[in-house]
């Protein structure tokens, strides 16, 4: 099981210290660096989920504090648009999320840390990680 | 005339998209759709061809991208930005820098010398092997064809101990038997590096592109891997303290070996050589304080190879960890030079060597060849996250790597290390690497030249006004 994190450089500067602060054994978290939420576009997030990973969840600045002016704007807008398009395909749009954080805020960040896992324990493993399951029972005499 | 040596380089591309040092950040909204979008201009046609590496999340446009600005340039919009990797830059450490990584990536995948264009933006001096400029004072005299040309530049080395005269006896013939000596084409061996995810993979695919190279590959006798027959020969095996036996089947098959230099090494050479006197035999000695003294010690006593080993960052050992590696092997050769027995052994060195210049640089301070480890590491990809020291998976999956597509990434490597040290043999005149060898001559070093020129520019008068900052 696996979770992946796209961080904006400003708002997450050590990337290790979300691993750090993650503690679940059982589902690796993986942070990718970013140098802006807004490098993050909509189809390396459904690229991600397909490869199947349980959940993908976006961090950026506050919108006022983006240093690309609309970076953190435009990420937001786009994260919605995924969303959308995640419900229309009939998958689940809670699969992909996004937090802002003060950059340097260490107590918003151990938030964010437990918003993903609790997001992680509600909604359980992909259902595309499931699928080669189902389809084995499937074409099982 | 004996054939030329030729490192035969073929393309290996990566299983993993190398993570470049800029990407694009693309705001597809508020696009005006224009009749002719900068992005169908790309030249190297990076828009239609991006994709997704589904084992890094990595858009692979960046891997594509050659930094020309013209889609930044040209959007009537301004929605598309360059800006600098942060998974690029957290690659490595603070020696293992990610330019390096990149670099033998590059050269790996290739075997092409890395050139940067359009004007080199960064300093032009620093510390360790970067505060020597080698000289390249014959670069606007080029031989006739160019440095593979007729003018053959050799980068062969012997290995061994060098006689400094000959006795015959009265019918003419030579009084005593030379010892072995073993010519190498390229002063560079293969050694297992400390790390990796896959030691015994590693092992056969350094056995094999040494066998490709024709130089020697360093591997620890006690976790050696199975090694084909045709490659046995170039096999230098290593034996930690107190594990060698005169029995190992091995040592009548390998024309060379590494011993840990330890009380009574030199009874253990002697008994080695009685019984089997063709091999050559290698002493492995840390670059602590006691360095200088003890190299010159075995020296004296007859030793064939000394190899100096220092820290993965250049260091010395010991008290010695702030001394670098080109100030150890500057020490140990000025000794042996004042000994009047520098050329009776050969110095190899190793640790920190990280990049071709590393090796010239290493050979003017008086070393004789250089043992690569790390970098044949990096050659297949390694991204130097240290996660198989701390029992973690390889995130580039070097163990599941085939043993031929590797061995020829260090083929490739090898190769462009070769030519850059072809290319600094020819823009120095020079015709042989033997020569250059505790050439300093042919090389400024930073610290000289801040004592000899600059110190005395900027040094103040007796009694001069000390300007004040305004």
């Amino acid at each position: 099981m696996e979770v992946v994190v796209f961080a904006c450089q400003q708002a997450v500067p050590d990337p290790e210290a979300l691993k750090t602060l993650w503690g679940l054994s059982e589902v690796r978290l993986r942070v990718l660096a970013e140098p802006c939420s807004s490098k993050v576009e909509a189809f390396q997030l459904l690229r991600a989920l397909a490869t199947p990973v349980d959940l993908v969840w976006v961090i950026g600045c506050e919108e006022s504090l983006c240093r690309f002016s609309e970076g953190s704007h435009r990420a937001g807008n786009r994260m919605a648009y995924t969303k959308k398009y995640l419900g229309e395909i009939g998958l689940e749009p809670a699969r992909v999320a996004r937090s802002v954080v003060t950059p340097g805020d260490q107590s918003a960040l151990a938030a964010i840390v437990s918003e993903i896992q609790d997001r992680f324990q509600a909604l359980g493993p992909s259902p595309l990680r499931r699928a080669p399951d189902a389809a084995a029972r499937r074409s099982a005499p | 005339m004996p054939a030329k040596y030729h490192i035969h380089m073929r393309r290996v591309p990566p299983r993993f998209s190398p993570l470049a040092k800029n990407t694009i950040i693309d705001w597809g909204e508020g696009c005006l759709r224009c009749a002719r979008c900068v992005k169908e201009q790309c030249p190297v046609d990076a828009y239609r061809k991006r994709g997704f590496d589904r084992s890094q999340f990595v858009d692979t446009i960046d891997e594509m991208c050659r930094d020309c600005y013209r889609c930044v340039q040209g959007c009537p919009r301004e929605l598309i930005y360059k800006a600098g990797n942060p998974q690029y830059r957290h690659l490595g450490d603070e020696y293992w820098t990610p330019e390096i990584l990149a670099a033998t990536w590059y050269q790996a995948e290739t075997g092409k010398i890395p050139v940067s264009g359009a004007g080199y933006g960064g300093p032009f001096t620093g510390p360790g092997f970067d505060s020597i400029w080698t000289d390249m004072s014959e670069i606007v005299r080029p031989t006739r064809d160019g440095i593979h040309g007729r003018e053959y530049i050799s980068t062969s080395i012997d290995l061994g101990r060098k006689p400094m005269f000959l006795t015959f006896d009265e019918q003419g013939e030579l009084a005593w038997s030379v010892p072995p000596l073993l010519e190498l084409p390229l002063p560079i061996l293969l050694a297992q590096p400390s790390l990796g995810a896959s030691p015994r993979g590693m092992q056969e695919i350094i056995v094999q592109a040494a066998h490709h190279l024709g130089t020697l590959a360093l591997l620890a006798r006690d976790r050696l891997v199975p090694v084909p027959a045709e490659a046995v020969g170039l096999l230098m095996p290593s034996y930690s303290t107190g594990s060698l036996n005169l029995d190992d089947p091995l040592l009548s098959q390998v024309r060379a070996l590494e011993i840990l230099d330890q009380p009574g090494v030199l009874e253990q050479v002697e008994a080695l050589k009685k019984r089997y006197p063709e091999v050559i035999v290698s002493i492995k000695v840390p670059g602590d304080e006691k360095v200088v003294t003890r190299v010159a010690e075995l020296t004296a006593a007859g030793a064939e190879i000394i190899h100096i080993y220092a820290s993965e960052r250049a260091r010395g050992l010991g008290e010695f960890q702030d001394l670098h590696l080109k100030d150890l092997i500057r020490r140990c050769h000025l000794r042996l030079v004042e000994d009047q027995l520098r050329d009776t052994v050969t110095l190899l060195v190793s640790g920190g060597i990280a990049l071709a210049e590393h090796v010239a640089k290493a050979i003017i301070c008086g070393a004789d060849g250089i043992i690569a480890d790390l970098p044949l590491l990096l050659a297949l990809e390694c991204r130097l996250c240290r996660q198989c020291t701390k029992g973690g998976k390889c995130p580039v999956e070097i163990d599941q790597l085939n043993v031929k597509r590797g061995a020829q990434r260090l083929v490739n490597l090898m190769g462009a290390w070769n030519n850059q040290l072809l290319e600094i043999l020819g823009a120095m005149g020079m015709r042989e690497v033997r020569r250059l060898r505790g050439e300093v001559g042919r090389a400024m070093f930073l610290e000289d030249l801040e004592k000899e020129i600059f110190a005395p520019l900027f040094a103040q008068r007796e009694g001069e006004l000390k300007r004040e900052p305004t």
